[in-house]
Formats: structure tokens, C-alpha cells, sequence
């Protein structure tokens, strides 16, 4: 079995340092590893990057991360990245890591991903050249994610994004917005390896739980989805089919 | 376009909804995504999730100080940050 712990969107500046820390501290004794869904920072500035290093450096597992759109907005993103990997912070962008776990080996892909909207109802390649631009972000990035799942050699596969993959998990955001927080291409692109699981972030008001058309799991783990400082999730074969969600025993 | 309107003067718009967005989203002193603003009779009302009790406050200043006559409440709550007491099992 493997742990996987998991929150995005955490906003951090000075104003949020500490408060995550606590939760975090009981990590070791309950996950294998922390996955960051994006959005760490508020502007994407060194200054808040730093914010993020010392929230979520030092926990006793791995953190792997990938960046959100907050994180672009000051264009400090190579600033932001080192700051986060001389904390000891794996950022992934269009590639994966693998994680030797108790339960056995980890692979993680992630992308930022981006928006474009989904099945029927999303932009096309065609038309001025700011579209095609905004289109072509979109691929580009869902290439590189299946390039980056179908790269790795592991026991369990997780894709880690912002954007999300499938419309499920957007459930209670605005329709009108869907095209604005992610693309199916993203969702073809995890179901193009064997993917477990599937986390993202981005979509505030959405809801926890969808699957991709090839049936691979998806979780939102925004912040203000899961309202608390992160969702555990136990992966393996041997686990009860039945038993969804359980209570935790003495934390594990 | 905003510069040519005569904001907090008047019943609360679409265009005050529309401005208010922007602003929470681009103010670099919000920076907020994910606040919902509900145009009632009484006036606005925003809702949504923030970081922090700061976050909070800074919302509410900006939006008066931008639309001083815009009668505005607030449903903002700060996000928990306690650990899970349960965990999801994914066979």
C-alpha cells in the first residue's frame, strides 16, 4: 500500500505561514509523500516562495509539486523553483520522479496543465493567432504529461496537475467557467498510461471525486475543497473495495 | 471603461458584479479567484473561502473603499487547517 497525501491551492504568504505546520507535522506517521496540486503562492514572487519553503520543507517525506497559475503571475517562476527545490521541494514540469515507498515504487508526472474546456464545448486550434497560442499551451502541455506518465518505470502511477483533467470535479463552479479551469486533453493524457490516480487543484468552488472517460480516479484537493490541511489516500490491490473512506486508526 | 461610470452612485449593476470580480482577482492586495458576489436589493454579498482572517478584512476594505456607497456583506470564511480524520482508500 501506498500513502499519498495531497492539498493544492494553499495561497501561502506571510499571513498564512504556521498554520498548515501543525497538520503537517503528523505527516511522517500517516503518508508516504506530499503532492502539492499548485497555486502555492498568491503572486508567485521569491518573497512568498519562500513562505511556501518554510511551510512545507523539512516534513520528514517528500514533497512534489507542481506550479499553478498564481505561481506565474509576478514571472518569477525560475526565482520561485529554486527557492522550493533548495528546500528540498520536487517541482514537476512536463516530468516525473519516482519515489521508493514501503508499499513499493512511486511515479509521478505532473504538469501545470491549462484551460481549453472539455468534450464538445472547448476551443479549437483555428481562427486569430492568440486562440491558436492559447489552444497549443493546452496540447503542448498534455503531451508533455503523457510523455511524462508513459516515461516512468513504477508500481503505482499518480498525475499531478493545477488545470483539471475531466469537467467532474469543476461540479459547483460556474458552467460559463469550466473552459477557464482545465481541458480534457489533460484527461487524455492520463488516460494514455496506466495511471492510479489523477490529483489537481484550481477549481475552488468544484467537488472532490470524478473519473476520466477511461476510468482513471480523479481528486480535486483544492484547499477550500477538502477543508482541511490535506486528503490522505491509500493506494494498493489488497484494499477493500467496499471500504471507500474510513476513519484513520491512530493516525495511519 | 470603469473611469467614464460613476461608481457608488445608484442600485448595484452588473457592471459594479463585474468590477468587484476583477478586482478581487486583480488587485494585487487580493488577488482573490474564488469569491462569489450575489447581487441582492439590500446590496452586495460576497461569499467564498480565504486563507486567512487578513485576507478577509483586506476584501472588505477594498471593495468599499472602491464602491463607497454600495451597501456590502460578507460570508468569507477561513479555510481549516486541522489534519484529516479519515483517509480515502483506493483499491
Amino acid at each position: 500500500m501506498i500513502r499519498i497525501a495531497a492539498v493544492g491551492d494553499v495561497h501561502l504568504d506571510e499571513d498564512v505561514v504556521g498554520r498548515f505546520r501543525p497538520a503537517l507535522e503528523e505527516l511522517p506517521d500517516c503518508a508516504d509523500v506530499l503532492l502539492l496540486a499548485g497555486d502555492l503562492t498568491r503572486h508567485g514572487t521569491e518573497a512568498e516562495a519562500r513562505c511556501v519553503a518554510q511551510e512545507f520543507g523539512g516534513l520528514g517525506v517528500p514533497v512534489v509539486t507542481v506550479l499553478g497559475n498564481h505561481d506565474h503571475q509576478c514571472d518569477e517562476v525560475p526565482q520561485v523553483v529554486k527557492v522550493l527545490e533548495d528546500a528540498g521541494i520536487t517541482v514537476l514540469e512536463g516530468n516525473g520522479v519516482v519515489l521508493d515507498c514501503a508499499g513499493g515504487r512511486l511515479g509521478v508526472a505532473g504538469v501545470k496543465g491549462f484551460g481549453g474546456g472539455f468534450a464538445g464545448r472547448c476551443a479549437s486550434d483555428f481562427g486569430e493567432p492568440e486562440m491558436k497560442a492559447f489552444v497549443r499551451t493546452t496540447t503542448d502541455s498534455a503531451d508533455r504529461l503523457s510523455r511524462a506518465l508513459r516515461s516512468l518505470d513504477c508500481d503505482v502511477l499518480v498525475a499531478l496537475t493545477h488545470y483539471a483533467p475531466v469537467p467532474d470535479t469543476l461540479a459547483g463552479e460556474p458552467l460559463e467557467i469550466y473552459p477557464f479551469l482545465g481541458a480534457y486533453q489533460l484527461g487524455q493524457a492520463i488516460d494514455s498510461a496506466p495511471t492510479a490516480l489523477a490529483l489537481h487543484g484550481h477549481a475552488h468552488a468544484g467537488s472532490e471525486r470524478g473519473t476520466t472517460p477511461g476510468g482513471v480516479r480523479v481528486r480535486n484537493v483544492a484547499h477550500p475543497v477538502i477543508k482541511q490541511a490535506y486528503s490522505v489516500f491509500h493506494l494498493g490491490d489488497h484494499l477493500d473495495q467496499g471500504e471507500v473512506s474510513r476513519m484513520s486508526v491512530s493516525g495511519t | 471603461m470603469s473611469q467614464h461610470r460613476e461608481t457608488g452612485i445608484g442600485p448595484p449593476d452588473e457592471y459594479v458584479e463585474a468590477e468587484i470580480h476583477r478586482l478581487l482577482a486583480e488587485d494585487p492586495s487580493v488577488a482573490e479567484q474564488g469569491i462569489t458576489v450575489v447581487r441582492r436589493e439590500t446590496g452586495l454579498v460576497l461569499y467564498g473561502e480565504v486563507e486567512s482572517a487578513h485576507r478577509r478584512e483586506e476584501i472588505l476594505r477594498r471593495v468599499a473603499e472602491r464602491f463607497p456607497g454600495v451597501p456590502v456583506t460578507a460570508e468569507i470564511g477561513v479555510i481549516r487547517t486541522e489534519a484529516p480524520t479519515q483517509i480515502e482508500q483506493l483499491p
